[in-house]
């Protein structure tokens, strides 16, 4: 399988300014990958790379993971959650909780195969940015790099317990409409 | 009543990600080429870890040891067939791993009927293997999923008189 394009090669015609790529430049992102599958880990940060982004670290395990992110402060996290014997949910629950961490604000992307309602929620209140179901594409992986640098969302604290991503949806905080709640 | 803070994050990847980079077609197809000598590898290390989820099922088969740690070790492979799957280029590996791991998802303990469902369910991934469907294969995804529907559908029902 490969590919070949002349896309966005074509010059502009004389005179005129070349249209605005609807790309995005990631290479400076650095980034860290956490899976316990070598082979999904691999083809994550092939696509990475091949999106630009020069500094892909890779890990096996939270643990290791957890070193690494403390070392390193990536701009984004992009994790597994069936792994052990530290799951990807207690990864991130551990990132969010901050202690040591040179940034528990840290963008997180879920990368898993559970996708079913209850478990989006779980992935949610643990404070994840975004989910992305495998199996994966590059299409779908570009996608998501896409959404979360556009991800404007501020953060939120609770005495509950809770600290990550506003989870109210943005249409639903920026509704201006008529309040109908309560007008029965 | 929990109190709640909001918080302005200091760096944010705007601040490190331009717009104007290649276009996004570009870049997708540039990483799937990069890609393509590990998707190209898939099948070989798939099918390994397909007899490895075969002989488990054997083994339980076998000694009538179905409880849930087994159950667990059952579910867990069968999901990273799914996961793997598609994202190698093989989406009905996925179609049939998902169907599996809807079955079990949540079973106590695993009965004789049960061990028919993943058969049945394990040599439909070996012959997709053998026969190499790459990719959605027309309309044989859909189809497949609506069969393997009617088939969970069909055992439940049997289960439950």
């Amino acid at each position: 399988m490969n590919y070949e394009t002349t896309w966005g090669n074509t010059p502009a015609p004389a005179g005129q300014k070349p249209p605005m790529s609807d790309g995005y430049d990631f290479s400076a992102l650095r980034v860290l990958v956490v899976d316990d599958s070598f082979h999904m880990r691999e083809l994550v940060r092939t696509f990475l790379e091949g999106f630009g982004i020069k500094e892909v670290t890779v890990s096996s395990d939270a643990d290791e993971a957890f070193d690494l992110l403390i070392n390193s402060d990536p701009d984004l996290v992009i994790t597994d959650w069936n792994m052990a014997p530290v799951s990807g949910l207690e990864f991130v629950e551990r990132i969010r909780r901050g202690a040591n961490v040179p940034n528990r604000f840290v963008p997180i992307i879920m990368l898993t195969g559970y996708t079913e309602m209850k478990r989006v929620e779980e992935a949610r209140d643990a404070g994840i940015n975004s989910f992305l179901a495998k199996p994966i594409s590059a299409a779908s992986l570009y996608k998501r790099l896409v959404t979360s640098v556009q991800d404007k969302r501020q953060y939120v604290e609770t005495t509950g317990g809770y600290f990550g991503p506003d989870r109210r949806s943005i249409k639903r905080r920026e509704y201006r409409g008529k309040e109908r709640r309560g007008d029965a | 009543m929990a109190e709640t803070r909001f918080l302005k994050p200091q760096k944010h990847l705007s601040q490190k990600v331009r717009r104007g980079g290649p276009s996004m077609e570009q870049a997708i197809l540039k990483a799937v080429n990069a890609a393509d000598d590990l998707i190209g590898q898939y099948q070989g290390w798939a099918v390994d870890d397909l007899e490895t989820l075969w002989q488990s099922f054997v083994e339980t088969s076998r000694t009538g040891r179905a409880d849930p740690v087994r159950l667990k070790e059952l579910y867990d492979m069968t999901h990273e067939a799914r996961g793997q799957g598609g994202s190698f280029g093989f989406p009905l590996i996925s179609v049939v791993g998902d169907s599996l791991c809807k079955y079990l998802d949540g079973l106590p303990r695993l009965k004789t009927r049960d061990l028919d469902v993943i058969r049945v369910h394990i040599m439909a991934m070996k012959a997709i293997f053998r026969q190499g469907l790459k990719g959605h294969q027309g309309e044989l995804s859909k189809e497949l999923q609506v069969l393997l529907n009617a088939f969970r559908a069909k055992i439940a029902e049997q289960q439950a008189r």
